[in-house]
């Protein structure tokens, strides 16, 4: 398992274990952690998975894919560490990982 | 757990023309007998908010209704029957991921971007013909909008356009369960597939002349993703689930607004707020309701739906279920809610084209608000069958209008 903490507008805190290979926002999701919407179900097009991954993680978690980048221009929010949580998968190296979510995904 | 087929659900007429009138009445009175389910002929009707999110999320339990719709038409062997059966919306699993891939990329929102000044010269161009007349049914104007921009965005020429309106207006009733229409639904798909493979094959042969949504799908057949009919099937689907959902929501955003003249006129003022408005429009009245069919039994709460059974849900009833939005039948784009409309559906077919939908509609009411001003109705309107894509058909309106463009949008018009 892949242990992911999500962390809420409000500052609640989620520690979940992910199954390795799902999503990010899959992991939320199928666990009713708030705060990801995730309406088109993980095909990069509705842009409600939105998190921001905490500084000492966004090495490890890669540089969005053009798709992704060209999405997220949907927010227009210049808050560094912004990811489409569908679009990061749960893996080995990113046991502990840290994300947190915005007020609104909409 | 109880089956379905032993509760006592209410019946709702969706069919029926008062039903399209004014679906109120009948909702609130299924309502008060299950919080969000009724029967309809053929299936049953998912009318609450929660259990449409809930629900039509279950991808993999579900099915495109297409082949109940082809029998329900008689389409078996036809070629509009096997356009529905084809078309990415019927599909799933990795097909659907490669139908939908091959042209994903061009509708994300940095892309649709680039489309916002186009999107001002049409609607520009459209109110200078238009506008003049000082009255007219506004469904018919809107229709030429986004239709226009689609041809504009895809390289085809505007001469091309009445007659691929006309095909629209026929297959936009596909899911109108009207058997009496298939010789005409068979006719328009022919003219709108005719259509694209003009199109394509002018392209091919003229070779491409940058990098537009044509060259993106003619790129994703050479690069093995799409098929030749695939490829047109693609264009004709783009322009029916482009066509009828944008006029529609147009036009009935200027139905609420002649409710709402303070909004209108801040239309015209305020971009950010026009597109408060869209949402707000799509959150209270939705065009599209969304049939499935079970592939597999499903429990939802205590409620237990056998394999086979076609659900039809309605959405543009969920924007209205008091326990998701606070005084639902009020028009408020100032709203702030926990909860989002689904006008775009929910799952993996949620529509491709939202990003565009919503920059069209948005950049169209900024305009149209400071072209018509002070609008009044001046006739009956008439509303659409319920089930399919919903809306108003005929919105007479007059109204004073205005040649002085605000500096801002005058650049489009260059
Ligand atoms: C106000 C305008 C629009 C509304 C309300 C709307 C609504 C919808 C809805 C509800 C669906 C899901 C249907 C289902 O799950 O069965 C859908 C799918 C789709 N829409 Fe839209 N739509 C609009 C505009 C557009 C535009 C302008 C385009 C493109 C030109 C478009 C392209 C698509 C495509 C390709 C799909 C199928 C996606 C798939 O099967 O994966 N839509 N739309
Ligand atoms: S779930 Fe829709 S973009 Fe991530």
């Amino acid at each position: 398992m892949v242990k992911i903490t999500y962390i809420e507008a409000s500052g609640a805190e989620h520690v979940i274990d992910v199954m390795p290979g799902l999503s990010i926002m899959e992991g939320a999701v199928k666990n009713n952690v708030p705060g990801i919407l995730a309406d088109c179900g993980g095909a990069c097009a509705c842009g409600t998975c939105r998190v921001f991954v905490d500084e000492a993680w966004r090495e490890r978690t890669g540089k969005p894919s053009d798709m992704e980048e060209a999405m997220l221009e949907l927010h227009d929010d210049p808050s560094p560490g912004q990811r489409l949580s569908c679009q990061i998968r749960a893996v080995e190296n990113l046991n502990g990982l840290v994300v947190r979510m915005p007020k609104s995904q909409f | 757990m109880q089956s379905v087929t032993d509760l006592a659900l209410p019946h709702l007429p969706i069919e029926e023309p008062a039903f399209a009138a004014d679906p109120m009445p009948y909702i609130e009175a299924a309502r008060r007998q299950h919080p969000w389910l009724a029967k309809c002929n053929g299936g049953y009707v998912v009318h609450g908010y929660q259990a449409i999110k809930d629900l039509l999320y279950m991808d993999d339990r579900l099915s495109a209704s297409s082949d109940d719709i082809i029998e329900i038409m008689g389409a078996k062997g036809t070629r509009w029957g096997k356009f529905i059966q084809e078309m990415v919306l019927a599909k799933s699993g990795p097909e659907h991921a490669r139908l939908r891939g091959s042209i994903a990329a061009a509708f994300t929102p940095r892309n649709v971007n680039r489309y916002r000044p186009l999107m001002q010269e049409v609607v520009s161009r459209l109110l200078d013909e238009w506008a003049p007349k000082g009255t007219f049914n506004f469904a018919e104007f809107a229709s030429y909008f986004p239709i226009t921009v689609l041809c504009r965005i895809i390289g085809a020429s505007p001469a091309a356009i009445p007659n691929l309106r006309h095909a629209l207006e026929t297959l936009g009733l596909a899911y109108s369960m009207d058997r009496s229409l298939m010789p005409e639904l068979e006719a328009a798909y022919n003219q709108a597939w005719g259509f694209a493979d003009q199109l394509v094959i002018e392209r091919q042969t003229r070779g491409s002349s940058g990098e537009d949504l044509l060259d993106v799908m003619i790129a994703a057949k050479a690069a093995g993703q799409l098929n030749e009919q695939e490829l047109r099937d693609m264009l004709v689907f783009l322009f029916v689930a482009g066509f009828d959902t944008s006029k529609n929501a147009l036009t009935l955003i200027m139905h609420s607004m002649l409710r709402h003249p303070e909004h209108w006129v801040r239309c015209a003022e305020d971009q950010v707020f026009c597109d408060k408005v869209v949402e707000e429009q799509f959150r209270h009245t939705a065009t599209t309701s969304i049939p499935r069919t079970l592939a597999e039994d499903v429990s939802y709460g205590d409620i237990r739906f056998p394999t086979g059974s076609m659900l039809i849900f309605a959405v543009p009833m969920s924007g209205r279920d008091p326990t998701a939005f606070s005084d639902p039948m009020m028009f408020q784009p100032e709203r702030i809610s926990a909860n989002r409309h689904m006008a775009f559906g929910r799952g993996m077919h949620m529509c491709l084209g939202q990003h565009l939908a919503r920059a069209q509609i948005g950049e169209g009411v900024h305009l149209m608000a400071q072209r018509i001003t002070k609008p009044r109705l001046v006739g009956e309107v008439t509303w659409r069958r319920f089930p399919g894509v919903w809306g108003i058909s005929s919105l007479p309106i007059a109204f004073e209008p205005n040649a002085h463009l605000k500096a801002s949008a005058v650049h489009a018009n260059s």
